[in-house]
């Protein structure tokens, strides 16, 4: 059976361009969409592009720690939202129905061209601003994720969204940094950093739901 | 043989488990809490750095001695001492006013924790690790500030959000300054570096315009974990960046360095003092308060000189009293009429919470930096400093605290105010009254804050000192 190690390894052709369009595209998804399920699934894939490109600036091993860490929080979401989605039955129901017509809802329309807007401005700080010691394509990659965090965070005050606007901003400010810094202490102190903030935006979102219910915050 | 630094990162980190096991024993819980903390202030205070003593079955602790964790040293120095037992002593009084006013809080487990990464913070070298448990410590932050059935989520996010968009700033500094080391010639890394700091620094002290996670750690939130939030993991920022200045003193000889710091603080004066006194809630208040109180010592700061300096330091030593006071009496009235500390939902309320009352307004003295409160004995000395050189600036210092009491002043109007007819008692009273325990603490608190006023020898040469164990300032 193939280790995480070797797949990346057999995958490693990815790691540029497709790997930046990948990024681009789920990292648009999170800014997008309001499916839980959407959004996870969005996380994991860009957690695995991120992990992609770090391959080419540090130890495939170290790389494939930070993939398993992102993972991890994925399933801190996963199992999050969907314990959410069974205590609130009606309004995941409702939420079910929005998600079909996402697309045509003035806050999906809006969040659209924001998106698009600051993937233009990432694109040209990317040709303007080159980061110290990192290619082109992890350039666009970083401000890309750092961009599209931030305006998740200022989109929305929901604590799961924020959660996953903190971890696009820091999964660009890592990528950049695994170059700067290759201290395994610092990459572990990272991925505690990143884990926290994942267990705190859970927690948050925890306390609206059994608050919602009438009970105490877990 | 113990070592100091690892007695300080270890016991409050077991304690906290210990607690948090404790939790349903409200006083077994808190006062455990309260007395580890004191415990290691006194130590820290007490036991000497250049020896080691025996202590209880025969075991030596050293409190100097360097440690090495993981290729890092952790070393207690003469200037962190101070710092250390600030943030101990500062802890041990929420810890005890929890007792009464935040029961079953997740405050106390996480608060022992957070001390623990506090610590780390501030004993650890180099600095870019300091600024990781920083954000750590944050993200722990928001399990004690969530409070029990009370929906928003606003004032642990919005921290930890700001709090993050910090770290890469304070991380890459770091890397700049490596690197400048490396290539002199090079000065644009410096202009680069100086203003990455500024800009994390900005973010971590509330400085306006991203002053937005202030008012709302105080409103939404357990108010006794905001103050822990704006006392303790605050002044752990403001002695990191004291720390930065005295590793990179070419930061504080920038000739923008003073204008740069005091036009910062000068905008939150003005903008807490305008805020303040138009808040419709108490919590937004304690925020706006506290954010004129930092920006009065960013403005002392700001005037690169000893005096400055001393007059920063006893800002952060005397601070936790009048934010925690106010809290204190946010969490009693929260407790007593069920609001979220809306000022018309409490009318009457003073009658039946007299020491939460007493607690707000005492609290709410020392905040505005008004006499007889712990809060003036700095506040009048900054005005005095100012009215020299810059009249304008402290004209700012003081109607910024007169901001804020007039704030207070509305919020005790309408907890003094008699109802006229039944219809007008906004107030259905929904917990017991202040007990006689809840009065014995927070007597002890006014007392603490307003002896603090009426003797200010005791905290001044305190400051006085740890400013002298800094080298970085311009004008000795």
């Amino acid at each position: 059976m193939p280790t995480l190690v070797d797949i990346l390894e057999r995958v490693s052709f990815l790691a540029a361009m497709p790997a930046v369009a990948g990024i681009f595209f789920s990292a648009s998804l999170l800014v997008v969409s309001r499916d839980w399920r959407l959004n996870v699934t969005a996380l994991t894939v860009q957690y695995f592009f991120v992990v992609l490109l770090m391959t080419r600036l540090i130890a495939l091993e170290v790389a494939a720690v930070k993939g398993l860490t992102g993972w991890m929080i994925c399933m801190v979401f996963y199992l999050t939202e969907r314990r959410a989605s069974m205590v609130d039955q009606p309004a995941a129901a409702e939420g079910a129905a929005l998600s079909r017509r996402w697309v045509m809802s003035a806050r999906a329309s809006f969040c659209l061209l924001a998106m698009l807007l600051v993937s233009v401005a990432a694109y040209t700080a990317a040709l303007r601003i080159p980061l110290p010691e990192v290619p082109a394509d992890i350039t666009l990659a970083c401000y890309l994720l750092a961009g599209l965090g931030l305006l998740l965070i200022g989109l929305s005050e929901a604590p799961m969204q924020v959660g996953f606007g903190l971890l696009t901003f820091l999964s660009g400010f890592d990528l950049f940094y695994v170059a700067l810094e290759q201290s395994l202490a610092v990459a572990a102190l990272l991925g505690a950093v990143s884990f926290l903030i994942a267990l705190a935006a859970a927690y948050l979102r925890a306390a609206e739901i059994v608050i919602a219910e009438g009970g105490n915050a877990p | 043989m113990i070592a100091g630094p690892i007695l300080l990162l270890i016991l409050p980190l077991a304690m906290a488990g210990i607690v948090y096991i404790l939790l349903r024993w409200t006083s077994l819980s808190a006062l455990l809490a309260a007395g580890t903390a004191l415990a290691l202030g006194f130590a820290i205070v007490t036991l000497p750095l250049d020896q080691p003593v025996r202590v209880w079955g025969g075991r030596q602790i050293a409190m100097g001695e360097t440690v090495t964790f993981f290729g890092r040293e952790l070393v207690l120095e003469q200037a962190d001492r101070m710092a250390m037992a600030f943030i101990f002593f500062a802890a041990a009084g929420i810890f005890f006013l929890a007792w009464r006013f935040a029961q079953h809080s997740l405050l106390l487990p996480m608060g022992l924790a957070l001390l623990s990464l506090l610590s780390g913070a501030l004993l650890i070298r180099p600095l870019i690790y300091a600024a990781l448990l920083v954000e750590i410590a944050a993200a722990l932050s928001v399990f004690a500030l969530q409070a029990e059935q009370r929906p928003s989520t606003r004032g642990g996010l919005r921290y930890l959000t700001f709090t993050t968009l910090a770290l890469p700033g304070l991380l890459v500094t770091h890397w700049l300054l490596e690197r400048y080391a490396l290539t002199p010639d090079e000065t644009s890394l410096l202009s680069t570096a100086a203003s990455l700091l500024a800009l994390s620094f900005a973010l971590l002290l509330g400085v306006v315009p991203f002053h937005t996670w202030v008012p709302a750690v105080a409103s939404d939130s357990v108010p006794l974990g905001g103050a822990f939030v704006l006392t303790i993991e605050n002044g752990a920022v403001w002695f990191l960046l004291l720390d930065f200045l005295e590793t990179y003193p070419w930061l504080s000889r920038h000739p923008r360095f003073g204008s740069l710091i005091g036009a910062a603080g000068l905008a939150m004066a003005v903008v807490g003092g305008l805020l303040a006194p138009a808040q419709r809630r108490l919590g937004p208040l304690v925020g706006y308060a506290a954010l004129v109180d930092t920006g009065a010592a960013l403005i002392a700061l700001g005037m690169n000189s000893r005096l400055g300096l001393t007059l920063a330091l006893l800002s952060l030593l005397v601070r936790p009293l009048g934010l925690i006071l106010m809290s204190a009496g946010l969490s009693g009235f929260r407790v007593c009429s069920g609001s979220d500390g809306a000022i018309d939902s409490l009318r009457g309320l003073g009658r039946q919470a007299p020491w939460s009352t007493a607690a707000l307004v005492f609290g709410g003295l020392s905040a505005a930096g008004l006499p007889v409160s712990a809060g003036f004995v700095w506040r009048w000395a900054l005005c005095r400093a100012l009215a020299r050189s810059s009249p304008g600036t402290a004209l700012v210092v003081l109607l910024a605290g007169l901001g804020v009491i007039v704030g207070v002043w509305r919020g005790l109007s309408a907890l003094l105010a008699r109802p006229r007819t039944p219809e007008d008692q906004s107030v259905v009273s929904l917990g017991p009254s202040d007990g006689w325990l809840t009065a014995g603490v927070v007597a002890v608190a006014i007392l603490a804050c307003v002896g603090l006023g009426l003797f200010p020898q005791v905290l001044a040469p305190l400051a006085a000192q740890i400013a002298g164990t800094y080298t970085f300032l311009v004008v000795p």
